[in-house]
């Protein structure tokens, strides 16, 4: 997916908020452990100790890329619903949108699964719990799971996207995300790790009304339901996160090492990112030369995007918004 | 069917601290589960005809009486099989017997549980297997239902002549030590596990129980104390009782669902009451099929564990997702609980059906745990 070109991303015209900057359960970069990005809210900055902030900039520009894309996605997302005739973005508009990417789809599935199993155990945990399920009424088990079956059903032409279901193949970048975690853990003191758990509980989900704010909706006539809200606190989460992997996988090309016979073919434009205003700007945060640079952000997304490369015009990734998402 | 009431059965006891329910498999020949209905049927229908409390019943029958038995027995079954159809006449003198020497918590069971004693005594007057299950050497050990109390009182039937005099008090201590060992006649099982003193604690048992016959639930609410009824939002009185600390939900269509105890027994108890109550509100509830359909445990085992090695070794059983849930959980395979395991230490156990599962869970895992102690 990394694809080599010229042309670069522009996410200026798409910047939101800049000044207050009210990143709702901004999740952590559990990938990273350098880079916890801070937690932004109104009562204040929660930082995690100098050695282990993340550059500010870096947090500003995820915040931006990710809210340009899930702003987009809502949008075509409607632009379903709205075929549909419906009024409600729901998660099958979403499933939709998602169809062509099997294993982010898979990713999802297996989210939405494991939320139901969840709610399944902590239900029969708690009395209260269980009380209240019984109260709402409705079986309220395996929703998700139901939903997702139904409408895959459905639109499923080849049988392939049903055979997702009993597809039992592992997720090689999940998979690599949990060895990082588990080799980044591995030499972490009681207390590191302590305050490294705790940051990656955070996210977009547990504030879902913040979430739903920073979105901002209101411009748009179909509003997502529930179910999808919940989807969509978990795209944003997996954007931040592919983010970060194209960001590591970026500053790892940049480290030129002896012998490397492709080191000559690194492109112009990334050298000259990495020669930028930005570099010398961040070589007085000397001190946290292991965080993600934004200009490792910039990189990323620019070789994520199908507009660049040698096959670029004959790629049908020129959708009206040019946007190309991270997350699906 | 009609007999007269029998003494309360002490050994009652043995059966509070029962670890498993249902029944253990049928090894030293104990009833099957339709015998135990009936004998449940019969009971209610007995019980529905009295009103108020039984009068307290013997001390005699103890725990220890099995004891007894055993020796007696061990040297001459013959007897005991000839001397069982005597017992029964006799049994009823021993119905206005003091109990003020039990423990407390013995002799509040005891009032609390009139149903039970004479649940049990039905048991034995209808039963005749009881006498080909004269005790084994690990019966002695039994803490277990139904089967073992009413193997315990067919061991106190069995020698009316002996205890006419109130056992010897020195053997009671025993019998709560035995009772509070909880060992099954199959595995020894203790609580204290063996390789850390680590013992799950249980918090939640859910069980259902048919009261076989529909129920009136408008007359149940406006009747009943500490009930509340609101059936366009859920079509079951939901009832709360104090002692023990538990919820009832009751259909209509006489099945009820009770939750929040913290032991078998306390689940058991909390059910009669409740079956009471509905009883006593003028419906002919009986007491069938009482299942114990989860048990939920607790425990920690003091050290922060590393998750993320957890779910990489342990792929197939575990799913982390921290920005989820703050715990991993683990699906064990055998016993089949979930196990929710937090950075912290905490462990929490579900999805058993006996209290053994849970202990055996725990044993499990409490190596792999250490394996990944964060330092």
């Amino acid at each position: 997916v990394v694809v080599f070109g010229t042309t670069f991303f522009n996410f200026d015209s798409f910047i939101g908020k800049t000044d207050s900057i009210e990143i709702i359960g901004k999740s952590v970069f559990p990938y990273c452990y350098h880079n916890i990005l801070p937690l932004l809210n109104d009562s204040g900055r929660y930082s995690l100790g100098d050695a282990r902030r993340p550059l500010h900039e870096t947090a500003v520009l995820v915040e931006d890329v990710v809210h340009t894309q899930l702003i987009n996605l809502l949008q075509q997302a409607a632009e379903v619903s709205q075929l549909r005739g419906a009024r409600v973005i729901t998660p099958e508009d979403l499933l939709f949108l998602m169809r062509k990417d099997k294993k982010k789809l898979r990713r999802l599935l297996k989210y939405m699964f494991i939320r139901d199993y969840k709610s399944k155990i902590v239900k029969g945990i708690d009395e209260d719990d269980l009380l209240e399920d019984k109260l709402s009424g409705s079986n309220n088990a395996n929703k998700r799971q139901k939903i997702a079956q139904d409408f895959l059903n459905s639109i499923d032409q080849t049988g392939e996207l049903l055979a997702m279901f009993e597809d039992d193949e592992i997720d090689e970048v999940k998979q690599e995300r949990m060895e990082r975690a588990e080799r980044q853990t591995r030499i972490m003191d009681s207390a590191q790790y302590a305050e490294f758990c705790e940051s990656r509980q955070l996210s977009f989900s547990k504030k879902a009304s913040k979430f739903r704010d920073w979105l901002d909706c209101s411009s748009m006539e179909i509003k997502p339901n529930v179910v999808a809200m919940e989807i969509l606190a978990y795209l944003a989460y997996e954007t931040v996160a592919q983010l970060v992997d194209l960001a590591l996988l970026v500053r790892q090309d940049m480290v030129t090492k002896a012998g490397d016979p492709f080191s000559h073919a690194i492109s112009a434009t990334f050298i000259q990112y990495h020669n930028s205003a930005e570099s010398t700007a961040a070589c007085g945060v000397e001190a946290h030369s292991d965080a993600i640079q934004p200009c490792h952000i910039r990189e990323a997304i620019r070789r994520y995007s199908h507009r660049i490369g040698p096959l670029s015009p004959f790629t049908n990734a020129y959708r009206r918004n040019g946007m190309a998402f991270l997350a699906c | 069917m009609a007999s007269a009431p029998w003494p309360e059965r002490v050994p009652r006891l043995l059966a509070r601290r029962l670890p498993s329910y249902p029944p253990p498999p049928p090894t030293v020949g104990l009833p099957s589960m339709e015998q135990e209905e009936t004998y449940l049927e019969l009971y209610l229908d007995q019980c529905s005809a009295q009103d108020g409390l039984a009068p307290p019943r013997s001390p005699l029958f103890s725990p220890v009486a099995p004891y007894d038995m055993y020796i007696l027995n061990a040297s001459n079954p013959d007897t005991a099989f000839n001397s069982n159809p005597e017992v029964k006449e006799t049994s009823g003198d021993f119905s206005s017997v003091d109990l003020s020497f039990l423990p407390d918590e013995v002799t509040q069971e005891n009032k609390d549980q009139p149903v039970i004693s004479k649940h049990e005594t039905e048991e034995n007057s209808e039963s005749q297997s009881p006498q080909s299950r004269l005790p084994s050497p690990s019966e002695q050990d039994v803490g277990l239902g139904l089967n073992s109390s009413s193997l315990s009182n067919s061991h106190s039937q069995l020698h009316p002549g002996d205890t006419d005099s109130v056992q010897p008090p020195p053997e009671k201590p025993n019998s709560d030590s035995l009772s509070l060992a909880s060992i099954t006649p199959m595995t020894p099982m203790t609580p204290i596990s063996e390789c850390c003193g680590i013992v799950p604690q249980l918090q939640n048992i859910v069980s259902t129980v048919n009261l076989a016959c529909k129920l009136d639930l408008k007359k149940i609410a406006l009747q009943a104390k500490n009930a509340e009824y609101n059936p366009k939002r859920f079509a079951a009185v939901i009832m709360r009782i104090r002692e023990p600390r538990t919820t009832a939900l009751i259909f209509s269509s006489g099945k009820m669902v009770c939750t929040g105890a913290k032991s078998e027994e306390q689940s058991r108890l909390a059910a009669r009451k409740y079956a009471r109550v509905v009883q006593k509100l003028g419906f002919p509830a009986r007491f069938l099929d009482f299942k114990i359909q989860n048990m939920v445990g607790s425990c920690d085992v003091r050290f922060p564990i590393r998750l993320e090695g957890l779910v990489l070794t342990h792929q197939q059983f575990s799913s982390y997702e921290p920005e989820l849930f703050p715990g991993l959980i683990y699906r064990m395979v055998k016993p089949r609980i979930v196990l929710l395991i937090f950075v912290s230490g905490k462990v929490v156990l579900t999805g058993a059906k006996e209290r053994s599962e849970i202990y055996e869970a725990f044993e499990n895992i409490y190596p792999i745990l250490k394996g990944f102690k964060k330092a």
